[in-house]
């Protein structure tokens, strides 16, 4: 096998072949944040958010107010949960994340805390509650292996109510949303 | 294990076909069989954690027609096109043995078949298995369509090397492999998007199916037809 030598024409190609995938794929990049950080506008019992286009929103069940599910998500699907509970007045959100926790003890598979303490969150002061549970199908017929999902709550006290704002996602993608959700997080205003 | 066999079988059979095209000068067996191996080596490598883990084309990428397609071919198309090209350009290129336009065509499509093999043999074992109907058809499918883009990506490279082609001549192959490729990804998509509708879910695989086999079969009709009007211009010029 004999080697030629790469001609000045071949390289101003390869050149250009290299520029314009680069292009393509930085093109892509800007698409796709687009499509990912699309919003629809959200409001109740004064307040409001920019949730998720495209996900899935269920129906709310007792004190939430929205629950959108990426159904694109691999395992399980991404989640994020606005509440308005009522508290007592004099309530404070650690005592308010006691609740909480006892509350997902009750009704997750393997709930543990990871950790939880005080934040400001763009500017507010809240309460964060990390914690990780095992969602798994009650259908026994499925043979799927169940997923490890990673929790976080963030509580700001808001008169007798306190705002939580949850964030959950599958082990394995709870770093990657994460972006995503600050930008949820941020567009909530009450 | 059987659903891997499956999924390698096509893509050895494509490989006989588009090798014995050239009847020419048939190339040496173990420069295809490499290039082969790098199309694989580059999808398993570089290709499939781009597009599945950075690009995280499952999330975005079916959220509507429109998305499907430039998605299709702005992140799929164009990073297995120039991976595909990048098998070729980076090794027997420069190669006494790439010594016609029409080596191009057969270089590349072996490549594009390893990166076939790869990309079936991750839908097999991600699925768990195939079945033995749409499941099949999908993995000849998807071998014969890759071969075929990187075929169109391979004749422009054939064209450059002997013809003094402009600048622009090979992004252009690039561009118009990455564009098929994206309306290929949108009609497969179809297979695998399930409908809801008011009797459950349906997908529709065999339309699907039909839809992608009309593309990868025209492409590869047209890089064939390319072929042996190149082959018969140098029996002419002989």
């Amino acid at each position: 096998m004999t080697n030629k030598q790469t001609s000045l024409g071949d390289r101003y190609a390869e050149i250009a072949v290299i520029i314009v995938t680069i292009a393509a794929l930085l093109a892509g990049w800007f698409y796709k944040s687009g499509v990912e950080n699309a919003s629809v506008p959200f409001s109740a019992e004064g307040i409001s958010a920019e949730a998720p286009k495209g996900w899935l929103q269920l129906q709310p069940a007792s004190n939430e107010l929205l629950r959108a599910t990426d159904l694109g998500s691999s395992g399980f699907g991404t989640t994020y949960i606005l509440r308005n509970m009522p508290v007592a007045e004099a309530a404070t959100a650690p005592e308010v994340a006691n609740l909480l926790v006892l509350e997902h003890a009750q009704a997750l598979t393997a709930f543990r805390v990871l950790d939880q303490r005080e934040v400001t969150v763009y500017g507010r002061n809240a309460y964060e509650l990390t914690y990780v549970f095992v969602e798994s199908n009650p259908d026994l017929t499925h043979t799927e292996i169940p997923s490890v999902v990673r929790g976080a709550d963030y509580i700001f006290e808001n008169g007798e109510h306190a705002v939580i704002v949850t964030f959950q996602a599958d082990e394995k993608n709870f770093d990657l949303d994460l972006s995503r959700f600050h930008l949820f997080l941020e567009s909530i205003s009450f | 294990m059987t659903g891997v066999f499956l999924a390698i079988v096509p893509a050895a059979i494509w490989l006989v076909f588009f090798y014995l095209q050239d009847r020419a000068e048939p190339e040496p067996k173990g420069f295809v069989l490499g290039v082969f191996a790098l199309g694989a080596l580059l999808a398993a490598g570089v290709g499939i954690p781009l597009v599945n883990n950075v690009f995280r084309t499952s999330h975005w990428i079916y959220t509507d027609t429109l998305t499907t397609i430039l998605g299709g071919i702005l992140v799929v198309g164009f990073t297995q096109e120039f991976l595909k090209y990048a098998a070729v350009r980076y090794s027997i290129y420069n190669s006494g043995e790439f010594d016609e336009p029409t080596d191009g065509v057969i270089y590349a499509t072996a490549a594009g078949l390893g990166y076939a093999t790869v990309l079936n043999i991750q839908f097999v074992v991600s699925n768990g298995g195939v079945d033995l109907g749409a499941g099949v058809i999908r993995i000849a499918v998807v071998a014969l369509a890759q071969a075929a883009f990187s075929g169109i990506t391979g004749y422009f490279l054939g064209r450059a090397k002997f013809e003094s082609e402009q600048i622009w001549w090979m992004p252009l192959g690039i561009t118009l492999a990455a564009i098929f490729n994206g309306i290929f990804n949108w009609l497969q998509g179809i297979v695998t998007q399930p409908r809801i509708t008011l009797s459950g879910t349906t997908t529709n695989t065999w339309m699907g199916l039909v839809l992608a086999s009309a593309v990868a079969l025209a492409t590869t009709g047209l890089i064939l037809w390319l072929v042996r009007r190149n082959l018969k211009s140098m029996q002419a010029g002989k």
